[in-house]
């Protein structure tokens, strides 16, 4: 999807997620990592967050599908990604993710692309917040 | 057996660990995340928080993290895709340990390599871990 003129203060296309355990056993089985924190219920509950959560890296999955739908390619070539993890989510949670371009530095070259992103939840609690940049060429900016 | 993280201290070189991108885990993650991933399915390549995962999960066969572990922040950048079964291997080492009353910081800094040894991503995680028990 070609975005709008790209400049400070756009926002992208956001994206929303429900986060249901079929995802979390399913992300488990993808990456590996079966801490129990996310995949027994009953273990989970001993622990300090009360409950099982999904893998924040599977939250951090959808700020990738935010940047790639709205930069394509060039996000496996150039993206970066720079978060923090501020709560869990969990199954059955809503997650909106969101992102605005906060920096635009052009060059002959193109243009590198500053986006502060965010998943929150349901209780519009931030799940993951932080920033994300792209380096888009100069025919990305060319009018067709 | 995994050490503990608390035997390993800064500058530290987890073993290189070898892995590859099978079509069928990167159905299961798309699947997971609810990613249509036509991006993927048409260039025959892995998302790259796939490879990431991968290369981090390897560090859970040598480090024991203790419950109660928290993922605090992570750090990515990408080079290249990642093609199906593409042979990769993931270099991390700890760059960074530091204890604060109860709780001890760590960051690992890991970079994956494809076959032809170019960097197709770099990463810094830290975690945030509670203080070992001392033993009785």
């Amino acid at each position: 999807m070609k975005l709008p003129e790209l400049k400070p203060g756009l926002e992208l296309p956001p994206l929303q997620k429900l986060v249901a355990q079929e995802q979390v056993d399913l992300y488990a089985e993808a990456s590996g990592d079966h801490n129990p924190i996310h995949l027994d219920e009953s273990f989970a509950r001993q622990t300090a967050l009360g409950g099982r959560v999904a893998h924040g890296m599977l939250i951090l999955a959808y700020i990738s599908e935010l940047m790639t739908a709205s930069f394509g390619r060039h996000w496996l070539f150039t993206g970066k990604l720079d978060v923090r993890f501020k709560s869990a989510a969990r199954p059955g949670d809503t997650i909106d993710i969101s992102g605005r371009i906060i920096k635009m530095e052009k060059s002959g070259t193109g243009a590198a692309i500053t986006c502060s992103v965010l998943c929150s939840n349901q209780k519009h609690e931030a799940i993951i917040t932080g920033e994300a940049s792209v380096a888009l060429p100069e025919d990305w900016f060319v009018s067709s | 057996m995994p050490q503990t993280y608390s035997e390993l201290p800064a500058g530290y070189e987890f073993p290189p660990g070898n892995f590859r991108l099978e079509k069928a885990k990167v159905e299961r993650f798309l699947k997971a995340t609810g990613d249509a991933g036509r991006l993927y399915y048409s260039d025959n390549i892995a998302p790259p928080n796939l490879t990431a995962a991968l290369a981090m999960s390897a560090l859970s066969r040598t480090i024991a993290f203790p419950p109660g572990t928290i993922h605090a922040s992570q750090e990515m950048e990408f080079f290249k895709p990642v093609r199906l079964d593409e042979e990769l291997t993931s270099y991390a080492r700890i760059s960074r340990t530091q204890k604060r009353g109860k709780i001890h910081l760590i960051a690992v800094e890991f970079d994956v390599r494809n076959q032809s040894r170019q960097t197709v991503l770099t990463g810094r995680t830290s975690f945030v871990l509670p203080q070992e028990e001392s033993p009785p």
